[in-house]
């Protein structure tokens, strides 16, 4: 499965752990949709769409299954800067991998500094539906893109099974509201900052497609509304000497007669 | 399908478990899983049982029992979706084994300097490539085949091409 090698996202597991125990004492007697819990989140998703231009750090750890059958945990560290409606650039940082991608309303370009390699496609006019570009036609997944996404709120909030505040924990300092939510096939919890912004501070999303319940778990850092962005950052010129790959399309581009 | 949309990071779960395999300790928390729904279904069962041999009238005890009735069937169905999902999740397995055989033995051939069909992809140049400009592109050459550096999502590797 080429999915398998996606742009991974997420956080430091020690909470983690904590917070899948959590999970699974909140019973079936719980009641199951708090609209306290609906709210926060609503909020938070229209704090973040309000914002039209954002930049974030994310620190994230993905759980696999190794092929010894552990889990193993993966850890991601990236920087994003969005400017709404149609620019996005993420550098994953600090790692073994330098790379660096860039989408400036018409192509969506992956770089490799250290390889000097780049591929280029051709993309969607927005964000978010070059979230979805990304992650389905090449097998890129966004750090965070739940959170991103303009107008997630009622795609994840749609088919809640169960919304729970769990209670307060402070991340990174900040006194937060712990949510968690329930939709078929998957988990998430949202950690939001209390107070006048609501700016998400971890995010994990649990699959319980399995019963492995394997995580992905973004901490963020370092919010930011820039005044404004230098629109170069966005598009991408090869240095000299970079050579042009392509990608392994993951799936077909599907054209989608009568949508 | 507005719903298979979304959620990006769950459906990269997904596929990164589709990819991986089982080991015997996920098989085993899959059962301690589905014993734990059974196990809860069960108890609430006897539970109610228990309530109504205490009652005094025949006929709550025996709603009652209609009741525990119904929970064991329930378990019963939670049983079999159980065992329905850890089925599944051996095909998964299996077909996971299958690629990752697949892919292992593509390597090996291209260690062993075996041509290969062209579009094999590999996750790592064999040793001894060499950098061989052929139109104007850049290719590694080894073992009699032309490898092309490509992305296979944000992950850098190589397919075996036929230069033009």
């Amino acid at each position: 499965m080429k999915r398998r090698e996606i742009w991974r996202t997420a956080a430091g597991w020690v909470f983690g752990l904590s917070a899948l125990g959590l999970g699974s004492t909140v019973s079936a007697q719980t009641p199951a949709v708090d609209p306290a819990a609906v709210q926060k989140l609503e909020r938070m998703h229209q704090f973040l769409d309000s914002q039209p231009r954002l930049s974030v750090e994310t620190q994230s750890t993905v759980e696999e299954l190794h092929a010894s059958g552990r889990r193993i945990d993966i850890a991601v560290a990236a920087n994003v800067t969005v400017a709404r409606p149609d620019r996005l650039r993420a550098s994953r940082v600090g790692g073994l991998i330098d790379q660096r991608l860039y989408y400036d309303g018409k192509t969506l370009t992956l770089f490799s500094p250290a390889e000097k390699v780049f591929a280029t496609e051709a993309a969607p006019p927005t964000v978010e539906k070059a979230i979805d570009f990304a992650r389905e036609t090449i097998g890129i997944l966004l750090p965070a893109a739940d959170l991103l996404y303009r107008n997630a709120f009622p795609l994840l909030s749609q088919d809640l099974k169960l919304a729970v505040v769990v209670g307060k924990a402070v991340i990174g300092g900040v006194r937060c509201d712990h949510l968690l939510f329930s939709r078929p096939g998957a988990d998430f919890q949202v950690w939001i900052a209390e107070g006048a912004q609501p700016w998400p501070l971890r995010y994990t999303v649990t699959d319980t497609s399995t019963s492995a319940l394997l995580s992905i778990t973004t901490q963020l850092s370092n919010w930011k509304v820039p005044s404004s962005v230098d629109d170069a950052m966005f598009r991408f010129v090869p240095p000299k000497g970079a050579q042009q790959i392509r990608f392994l399309s993951v799936a077909p581009a599907r054209p989608m007669p009568g949508k | 399908m507005k719903q298979s949309h979304y959620l990006p990071a769950a459906m990269a779960l997904v596929a990164a478990l589709a990819a991986g395999t089982f080991a015997p300790e996920a098989q085993a928390l899959r059962g301690r899983g589905a014993a734990f729904v059974v196990g809860a279904a069960a108890g609430s069962a006897s539970a109610d049982a228990a309530n109504a041999n205490a009652s005094a009238s025949q006929q709550q005890a025996a709603a009652a029992q209609q009741q525990a009735a119904t929970a064991q069937q329930q378990a019963e169905a939670e049983k079999q979706k159980a065992i329905a999902a850890q089925q599944q999740a051996e095909a998964e397995k299996q077909k996971a084994i299958a690629a990752q055989q697949q892919a292992a033995q593509a390597q090996e051939a291209a260690a062993a300097g075996k041509p290969l069909p062209a579009g094999t992809v590999v996750a790592k140049l064999p040793s001894g490539c060499t950098p061989t400009p052929v139109g104007g592109k850049n290719y590694q050459y080894c073992g009699g085949n032309f490898y092309e550096p490509v992305y296979e999502g944000s992950t850098l590797k190589y397919v075996t091409t036929t230069p033009k």
